[in-house]
């Protein structure tokens, strides 16, 4: 399907807010996702944008690391909350996100407005393996440990799913689905040893790592493996 | 038009549909990989064994 002109600025600004995200995780400067002076013009809003669908994962450096958001960071994630309210009928990936992203701001902001209600997880029950997957790694930023909620708890109960939908997402070369299950992978109880999980992450990285949105997931497995302070 | 979705055409630029779906990306279509290299992987990794494992079948086209 061919892409218009505003869906592939977007992508650029996500691809480029997520590199700045995963320089900020390799322990280097955090370039601002967007500084509130720009935010009302053209490049300004494609940039408020792209933190809205970066999601929760735009201020991921504070959230792991444990270092003090900058507050124009903070100011542009706040009216990206706000800007992108969810449609009632949107998919549940959607609806999730934004209740990731103000999960993400009460945490880091606690002045902020009161939190929103959890939406149902139902479908994620019912899914299959292969659905459980893609979507696990759609929602990969609400996978942070001490953080639960319906999505995880979904995700708990399967980790052979995941495990199984992590090697499909390998072997059909879909590294930013296998990035977003291996980062599942870190957090869930009961994923089969025989997986190679630590290996398959190299690989990810090593095939799909030029796409910043592919290493900035295994980044925050690397660093849930390891034990960030969450 | 829903004015909301009005209101973050007019503050972003981008049309909501492309947030949306950006927000929620069907599934990429599968480019399956060459056995030697899941043999590769399986083998540098250990002991290891589902890459190493029969391809997943192929979907039917039709």
């Amino acid at each position: 399907m061919e892409q218009s002109g505003t869906s592939t600025l977007l992508q650029g600004a996500v691809q480029d807010l997520a590199s700045s995200v995963v320089s900020a995780l390799r322990g280097g400067d955090h370039a601002r996702a967007a500084t509130p002076g720009v935010v009302d013009s053209d490049a300004g809003g494609i940039a408020l944008a792209a933190v809205r669908v970066l999601g929760s994962d735009a201020l991921l450096p504070s959230v792991l690391l444990g270092t003090p958001p900058d507050p124009d960071e903070l100011a542009v994630f706040r009216k990206a909350v706000e800007s992108f309210p969810p449609r009632a009928d949107a998919a549940p990936a959607v609806l999730w996100s934004h209740w990731a992203m103000a999960r993400t701001l009460r945490r880091l902001d606690p002045s902020s407005a009161a939190g929103e209600a959890e939406p149902g997880a139902d479908w994620l029950d019912g899914a299959s393996w292969q659905v459980l997957t893609h979507q696990l790694a759609v929602l990969a930023p609400l996978a942070l440990p001490g953080e639960e909620c319906a999505v995880t708890r979904a995700a708990g109960r399967r980790p052979v799913d995941v495990a199984r939908g992590f090697v499909r997402a390998v072997r059909r070369r879909d590294w930013r689905q296998a990035a977003g299950a291996g980062r599942w992978l870190t957090l869930l109880d009961g994923v089969p040893t025989t997986l190679g999980l630590e290996a398959g992450l190299d690989f990810v990285e090593l095939m799909g790592g030029q796409d910043p949105q592919v290493e900035l997931q295994v980044r925050a497995a690397r660093l849930l493996r390891a034990g960030a302070p969450v | 038009m829903p004015s909301n979705e009005k209101v973050i055409e007019e503050l972003t630029g981008v049309p909501s549909v492309d947030i949306e779906a950006a927000l929620d990306p069907a599934e990429l279509d599968g480019v399956y990989r060459d056995s030697r290299e899941c043999a590769a992987l399986a083998l540098s990794s250990g002991n290891t064994k589902l890459l190493l494992s029969p391809p997943t079948p192929r979907p039917k086209k039709g």
